[in-house]
């Protein structure tokens, strides 16, 4: 069978862009078959098919697997792993057209949102805050290690185009959903 | 007095509970409506389907995440577990919390019959 590896990055609120990805390369005939490392997308070759990918993210549901995975499959959902606190799931568009998805209100989209926030920017936050900051002045004022403090710097740069453009998306998540 | 309270038979409702379920999303209204009798999950969404003639359909993402917090919010709660499928049932704040809110959309009808 011929098979298809992908290498895609996708900062924390993405999982939108992630889901279209996955539907986008099914319906070009490549399945979906499991995400691995730092972003390496496993694909194999099938015949083209329209189907919804959806990403959950609900640490009860994990630590409640069987018992969250039931409800998702009884409703016609496949589910297909875990990665990274994030479940994947999928089911072929109906036949009159309906794509389906996981979640059916904006209330609910936004509590998924808040779990993301809480299981994945809140360490990130807290790391920044306690560790790259302090460590980022004293390289400075301290210990006058410029080398030091340039890749700290660059790490501190990353860090905030990553909180900027997750507040943006959340933002923008807020807005269309009306809150 | 320090906070508006909701008195209902007597006994006083959590306003943060009434702030947020009173208005609900359909979701929280059928899990109420249908836990009447214990259910599951799944159960509910079939439930809505059948009395809204396939007009609505519930989704798992949904349904777990209210279901969670409902019954961390003490409206719904644990029966049993059947084929790794857990049953839930109405409390009865959950059944004062659902009479609210059927009060709530009669009194909009009502407005909105009036006026139309």
């Amino acid at each position: 069978m011929e098979t298809k590896k992908q290498f895609k990055w996708f900062t924390i609120y993405e999982y939108e862009k992630e889901q279209e990805y996955l539907r986008r390369m099914h319906r070009e005939g490549w399945k979906f078959r499991k995400v691995s490392g730092l972003g390496m997308y496993h694909f194999e070759a099938c015949v083209p098919e329209d189907v919804v990918y959806q990403l959950d993210y609900n640490q009860e549901g994990l630590a409640h697997k069987d018992e969250y995975v039931q409800m998702f499959r009884d409703c016609g959902w496949e589910y297909l792993q875990d990665y990274a606190g994030y479940s994947y799931f999928r089911k072929a568009v109906s036949e009159d057209g309906i794509a389906e998805e996981i979640f059916c209100d904006s209330e609910s989209r936004m509590q998924m949102m808040e779990r993301v926030f809480k299981g994945r920017m809140q360490p990130l936050l807290v790391l920044f805050c306690s560790v790259l900051i302090p460590q980022f002045i004293l390289s400075l004022t301290v210990y006058h290690c410029y080398p030091l403090a340039v890749f700290l710097g660059c790490i501190l740069a990353i860090y905030l185009l990553i909180f900027a453009s997750c507040s943006a998306k959340y933002n923008q998540y807020k807005n269309s959903s009306g809150h | 007095m320090y906070r508006t309270d909701i008195y209902l038979e007597g006994r006083v409702m959590d306003p943060h509970i009434k702030k947020v379920y009173v208005p609900m999303t359909e979701t929280a209204f059928f899990i109420l409506l249908c836990l009447r009798t214990p259910n599951h999950g799944y159960g509910i969404v079939q439930r809505v389907e059948e009395l809204t003639a396939g007009g609505i359909r519930l989704t798992p993402g949904t349904m777990y995440g209210s279901l969670s917090k409902m019954e961390k919010d003490r409206l719904i709660r644990f029966v049993r577990e059947e084929e790794k499928r857990k049953l839930y049932q109405i409390t009865d704040l959950g059944l004062e919390v659902l009479e609210l809110e059927l009060k709530r959309i009669e009194r909009l009808y009502k407005i909105a019959r009036e006026v139309m």
